[in-house]
C-alpha cells in the first residue's frame, strides 16, 4: 500500500480575511503571542480596479511543507526532517537555534519558539491528522478556503480539485515542489 | 622533573619592553563587558537580548565570528607557507603566528557559541546525529579539526627542546589545507542558500578565504608595529615586506570580486540581489559601505601599501590596521544585506514589517557586549603571551 502523501489545496478567493484560521492555528499549536511568532498569516493583496468597482483577495499560506526542502538540507542536526507522509516538522529536542533553517526558506515560514526553545512551524497539525481529525485552519475556515488530503487517493478532495482546477505553487523558481496548492 | 621545570622556564620571560599592560587592561575591560553580556543572555534569553528577528535571522554575532575565525585560518595560511613551501621569511614569525592563529579562532568560537541556542546540545548532536548535506556541519568539522592542529602547532613550535622542523611543516601545510576548507565551507553556508539570491553562488566562499588572508597578514603588521614600539627590527623586514606585498595582492582581489559581484547584481536587476546591493550602494547601509569596506577595507590600505612600497612597516601596520576595521564592514555589510529583502511582501496581515519593502536590523547592546567578550579574549590572552612567553622564532 502506497504511503499517504498530503497536501493542502486552497481557493483564497473564498477568503473573507476573518483570520480565524490563525486564531485556530494559535490556540491548537500553543503558538506564543508575539509579532514573530505564527505559523500561518492572510496577506492582504494590493486593491484592484477603480472606485467604485474595487476588488481585494487574500493569501492565506503557511510553511509550504516543500518536498524539496531546503530547510532540512542545511539543518546540521536532522531536526528537520520530513515524514514518509511528506510532512516537514522540526525535533525541538535536536534543535540548536542557529537558524540556518529561517535563512533557507523562501517563504519565511519558520520563526524561534521561546516555549519549545526551538525553530518552530506548521506541523500540518500532525497531532489531529493521527486521530482522523483535519488541520485546525482546514476545520475552523467558515468557507473551506482550504483543504487537506491524501495526493496519493484520486478520491481525495484535494486530488479531484487539483484534477479539475488550475493551479499554482508559490515561487516554483525556487524548485522547492511546495506541497501547498492555489487553485485560481 | 626539575629538568623539565627548567625546559618550561627556558620559554619563559617577563617582557617589560613590549607595551603589553594598556592591551591586557583593555581586554580585562572588554572581557567583562563580554561577561555582563553574557550574563544577560544566560537570564534574559536570546530573543530579549539580541536584535536579530524572524526576517533576519543572522545578525552581528554571524558576522564577527566570521569576522574572527576567517582571520584565524588566514594566519594560518600564512604560516603555512612559512612552514611547508618556503617561504622562510614567515618562519621568525612562526610562534606569534600559530599563538595568534588559536586564540582568534577561540574568539570566533565565543561568538557562534553565545549566538547558538542550544551550543552544548550541538557537541553530541554532531556526533550523533550529523546532517553531512548541512554545510555548517562540515564547516564545524573543519574548524573543529583546525583547532586541533592549531593546538598541536602550538606544542611543536614551544616545545623547549626545540622546534621539530618537519612536523611543523605537515602540520603547517595541514593548516592551511583545513583552514581553506574551514573558510570556503563558512562561505558555502551563505553560498549554498538559494531563498536569499545576494548570498547564493560562489562569491563569499572565495572572498572570504581571500580577505581572511589579508587579514591575517594585516594583524601581524600591526601586532609586531605594537610589540616593536613602531620600529620592527631588520630581522623581520624581509617578512613584513613580504606581508604587506600578500595583503596587497589579496586586497587587489578583493576589489576584483567585490566589483564584478555589485555589477553582477546591477545588470538587469535580478529582483533580492539587486535590492541587497541598493542596500550597500545607496541604502540604510551606504555608509557601512562607502565608508567601512571601500575606503577602510580596500581604498586607503591599498593606497597606504602602495605608498610605503612595501619597504616603509609602519605606514604598512597603519595599512594593517585601516584594514582591520574595514574588514569587519565587508562581513557585517554582506551578511546583513543579503537578508534585507523580505521573503514576502510586507503587505497588511503578511506579519512582515517592511519599509520601503525592506527589512531591518540593528545591533543590540547585548549583541555589541559580545562581541566584545570576543575581542576582549583576544586582546588580553595574546597580550598577555607577549608579556610572558618568548615569541620570537628562529629561522629554519
Amino acid at each position: 500500500m502506497k504511503n499517504k502523501r498530503y497536501a493542502i489545496v486552497l481557493d483564497t478567493k473564498k477568503c473573507l480575511n476573518c483570520k480565524a484560521c490563525t486564531v485556530a492555528c494559535k490556540f491548537e499549536n500553543f503558538v506564543p503571542v508575539g509579532d514573530d511568532t505564527y505559523r500561518i498569516w492572510v496577506t492582504e493583496l494590493p486593491l484592484q480596479g477603480k472606485f467604485p468597482h474595487l476588488h481585494q483577495e487574500y493569501q492565506t499560506s503557511q510553511c509550504q511543507h516543500c518536498e524539496n526542502a531546503p530547510c532540512e538540507k542545511v539543518c546540521p542536526t536532522k531536526a528537520t526532517f520530513t515524514t514518509p507522509e511528506g510532512v516537514v516538522l522540526v525535533d525541538y529536542k535536536k534543535c540548536i537555534l542557529c537558524k540556518a533553517c529561517m535563512t533557507a526558506c523562501p517563504y519565511d515560514a519558520r520563526f524561534v519558539s521561546e516555549h519549545h526553545e526551538s525553530v518552530e512551524k506548521c506541523t500540518f497539525c500532525m497531532h489531529r491528522v493521527s486521530e482522523g481529525r483535519e488541520p485546525a485552519c482546514v476545520e475552523t475556515c467558515p468557507v473551506r478556503v482550504r483543504e487537506f488530503g491524501d495526493l496519493n487517493d484520486p478520491n481525495s478532495k484535494v486530488s479531484r480539485l487539483l484534477s479539475s482546477r488550475p493551479y499554482l505553487q508559490l515561487k516554483p523558481e525556487k524548485n522547492t515542489r511546495p506541497r501547498l496548492f492555489y487553485v485560481l | 622533573m626539575s629538568t623539565r621545570i627548567e625546559n618550561l622556564r627556558s620559554l619563559i620571560r617577563i617582557n617589560r619592553d613590549v607595551p603589553t599592560i594598556p592591551f591586557i587592561a583593555a581586554g580585562a575591560v572588554l572581557l567583562v563587558l563580554g561577561l555582563i553580556g553574557v550574563a544577560r543572555v544566560i537570564f534574559e534569553g536570546h530573543e530579549a537580548v539580541y536584535g536579530a528577528t524572524r526576517q533576519v535571522p543572522w545578525g552581528l554575532l554571524i558576522a564577527t565570528y566570521a569576522y574572527f575565525v576567517i582571520t584565524s585560518t588566514g594566519l594560518a595560511f600564512i604560516g603555512g607557507l612559512g612552514h611547508a613551501f618556503g617561504f622562510h621569511q614567515y618562519a621568525r614569525l612562526s610562534k606569534r603566528i600559530v599563538l595568534m592563529a588559536f586564540i582568534v579562532l577561540l574568539a570566533g568560537f565565543t561568538q557562534i557559541g553565545m549566538e547558538l541556542g542550544h551550543p552544548f546540545r550541538l557537541m553530541y548532536l554532531f556526533l550523533i546525529s550529523p546532517n553531512f548535506s548541512a554545510p555548517i556541519v562540515w564547516m564545524g568539522i573543519f574548524y573543529g579539526i583546525e583547532l586541533l592542529i592549531l593546538g598541536l602547532e602550538l606544542l611543536v613550535v614551544f616545545n623547549p627542546n626545540g622546534t621539530n622542523h618537519k612536523l611543523a611543516a605537515v602540520l603547517g601545510f595541514l593548516a592551511l589545507l583545513v583552514g581553506v576548507m574551514a573558510t570556503s565551507n563558512l562561505g558555502f553556508v551563505f553560498g549554498s542558500l538559494t531563498a536569499r539570491p545576494f548570498f547564493h553562488g560562489i562569491y563569499f566562499p572565495t572572498f572570504l578565504v581571500v580577505s581572511g588572508i589579508a587579514g591575517g597578514a594585516s594583524l601581524l603588521l600591526v601586532i609586531y608595529n605594537i610589540v616593536y614600539k613602531f620600529n620592527v627590527p631588520d630581522q623581520f623586514k624581509d617578512a613584513m615586506s613580504s606581508l604587506g606585498k600578500l595583503m596587497g595582492l589579496c586586497i587587489g582581489i578583493m576589489i576584483f570580486l567585490s566589483f564584478w559581484k555589485i555589477i553582477s547584481s546591477l545588470y538587469t536587476e535580478p529582483k533580492e540581489a539587486y535590492d541587497s546591493v541598493i542596500v550597500l550602494l545607496s541604502g540604510p547601509l551606504y555608509a557601512n559601505f562607502w565608508i567601512g569596506e571601500v575606503l577602510m577595507a580596500l581604498v586607503l590600505p591599498l593606497a597606504l601599501l602602495i605608498a610605503s612600497k612595501a619597504k616603509e612597516i609602519r605606514i604598512m601596520g597603519l595599512a594593517g590596521l585601516t584594514f582591520l576595521i574595514g574588514m569587519f564592514f565587508t562581513r557585517y555589510d554582506f551578511i546583513v544585506a543579503g537578508q534585507m529583502p523580505p521573503m514576502r511582501a510586507g503587505n497588511e496581515g503578511s506579519g512582515v514589517e517592511a519599509i520601503n519593502g525592506l527589512m531591518h536590523y540593528v545591533p543590540s547592546s547585548g549583541e555589541w557586549m559580545i562581541f566584545a567578550l570576543g575581542l576582549g579574549l583576544f586582546l588580553f590572552l595574546y597580550f598577555l603571551s607577549e608579556r610572558f612567553l618568548i615569541l620570537d622564532a628562529d629561522a629554519h
